[in-house]
């Protein structure tokens, strides 16, 4: 096969050129401002909550009042203003240097694009979850889906939302759960699994479920796609950051959790001479 | 129905009481503990290793924990030179030029540009993803995988777009990507003996009757990989080495006496709402 002299199929490229083509919405100076077959203006504007926008932003999909409220209830559980929690930190860190709030916020909420807690642990677990239910339907027990995340037979086994860093169960489960009882939903599939293997994840290694083994089975339950999922959660730490943060940028600056040179603990080569490279 | 009755517990885990670090000695002041008189790097006194050395030695050492060799240098050097702007029609450099003309301040211009290049598509996130397959395959010849990503490439004719066979390889905008192949030979032979970027070569002449090659993430993983740095700091190296190009580019646009104007915003022939988007 030799293409080396004819020339590339651009057509797909060649028809984006220059031009935005939009099934989201857009601006009309003057006019209405579109969204998902909503006026932006007259529809939801004083009329839909801010999270029943985010979801039709997101998914393209207006939901009931209740799901939207359930999703401000799991951002709540998520704004917790402690300066130690990881992203939070950093909040209080450029509080501490003066950055501006949105810098701030922005910093905090990429650090929860983290492979150990924050949104960043969201598809991982959504591959686990719907992985287990395909597995129950098959006949696989819970045991047995615990069973096959251990490396070997006598070892922990290790499976994202049964493993909360710092603390074993979460409290906000139980808020969580009384949440989704008032609003009136049933637990779907993905939950009730979730509960399943928490309960042999108990019995078997005391470890508990923590607010990621709950909220997302639950948001698949609602018919949410893994994208969406991430995307409707992607800024879930702000508000904590932002405490954080405007408690720091209060105070003078470099006076949150002050270092002297010694508070860190140098363990690499000693002092050594520069050679001539070359 | 199972109930979360037992008490949350604290794990019984011990953090450290002082960070730790290889990288880094502060000797306090003899007046104030919270200022250093002095700075080492892996042991070289900072002042020491301004007179001495170059930019990219020191980066080599920050990353590596030793003096590179002088043909380690030039190589790296050369990388941040050939990839030192992804150029104004990468959307990571758009992104800075949004923001500069927009008139964001100007301290934000870097972290939004590196935050639209860390993506998995020709951004850091593709890097990282090229020097872990780099790594696992390039001690075998191309040959041995040439197969697999063949038969990927027949999945690949259904989709839009560009199709990437493995991190770091594939077509660009329907084709090959020229200055990707170039500055990949150009670097290959500053480098004796076997090398990740030699294996990359041989493996593209592989892809190119399927218009596929290097593409700018796989040439800098290979490079990032014949000079020993990890996969994890792969990411951060080359939003690191693109930085200058993006920043520049967003400065440009923002001085206070750039209107605008002077980026596109598309009228209403050319922001085309689709029916569905519409109030209906």
């Amino acid at each position: 096969m030799n293409r080396k002299h004819e020339k590339d199929d651009v057509a797909f490229w060649q028809e984006r050129r220059g031009i935005i083509r939009t099934r989201k919405g857009g601006w009309i100076p003057g006019g209405i401002v579109h969204n998902h077959g909503y006026s932006l203006v007259d529809d939801l504007i004083g009329k839909a909550s801010y999270f029943q926008v985010l979801i039709l932003n997101v998914t393209g999909r207006f939901p009931e009042r209740r799901l939207a409220d359930w999703l401000e209830a799991h951002f709540i559980c998520h704004s917790y203003p402690d300066a130690r929690i990881w992203c939070n930190h950093i909040g209080s860190l450029a509080g501490t240097m003066q950055a501006s709030p949105v810098a701030a916020s922005s910093a905090g909420v990429l650090a929860s694009d983290s492979r150990m807690y924050g949104p960043g642990t969201i598809l991982a677990f959504i591959d686990f979850i719907t992985d287990a239910v395909v597995k129950k339907r098959n006949g696989t027990s819970a045991e047995e889906i615990v069973r096959l995340c251990q490396r070997r037979p006598a070892a922990k086994p290790t499976i994202l939302g049964y493993a909360r860093p710092v603390a074993n169960g979460d409290e906000r489960i139980p808020a969580m759960e009384r949440v989704t009882r008032e609003l009136g939903f049933a637990r779907g599939k993905h939950l009730a699994l979730a509960f399943e293997i928490d309960e042999v994840m108990h019995r078997q290694h005391n470890e508990r479920m923590n607010l990621l083994a709950y909220s997302i089975p639950f948001l698949c339950d609602q018919g949410f796609s893994a994208k969406e999922i991430y995307r409707l959660l992607s800024v879930l730490v702000c508000s904590g950051v932002l405490a954080c943060y405007s408690e720091a940028a209060d105070n003078p600056p470099e006076s949150f959790f002050a270092l002297q040179c010694c508070d860190i603990d140098y363990q690499g080569p000693k002092p050594r001479e520069v050679p001539s490279l070359e | 129905m199972p109930k979360m009755k037992d008490k949350v517990q604290k794990r019984q885990v011990k953090f450290v009481s002082r960070s730790v670090t290889r990288i880094w000695d502060e000797q306090a002041s003899e007046h104030n503990p919270f200022l250093a008189e002095h700075c080492r790097c892996y042991g070289y006194d900072l002042l020491e290793l301004m007179r001495k050395c170059s930019f990219p030695e020191v980066l080599y050492l920050l990353f590596r924990g030793e003096l590179p060799t002088g043909e380690q240098a030039r190589l790296l050097e050369t990388l941040m030179i050939a990839f030192i702007n992804p150029g104004p029609r990468h959307p990571a450099t758009r992104a800075a030029m949004y923001a500069g003309v927009g008139k964001t301040n100007t301290s934000r211009i870097l972290p939004i540009a590196s935050s639209v290049l860390g993506g998995a598509h020709l951004g850091s996130e593709e890097v990282e993803a090229a020097m872990l397959f780099i790594k696992r395959h390039y001690r075998f010849a191309p040959s041995r995988i040439t197969g697999d990503l063949i038969d990927g490439l027949a999945e690949g004719e259904e989709r839009q777009g560009d199709f990437h066979v493995a991190p770091g390889f594939g077509s660009r905008f329907g084709g090959i990507d020229p200055l990707p192949q170039k500055i990949a030979a150009m670097l290959a032979g500053m480098s004796a003996g076997a090398s990740a970027l030699q294996w990359g070569c041989s493996l593209v002449e592989k892809l190119t009757p399927y218009k596929m090659g290097w593409l700018v993430p796989g040439v800098a993983a290979a490079v990032l990989v014949d000079l020993g740095f990890l996969p994890q700091a792969g990411a951060g190296l080359f939003q690191l080495i693109c930085s200058p190009g993006l920043l520049a580019h967003g400065l440009e646009l923002a001085g206070p006496y750039t209107p605008i104007t002077a980026m596109p915003f598309l009228d209403e022939d050319h922001y085309i709402i689709e029916p569905e988007a519409r109030k209906r």
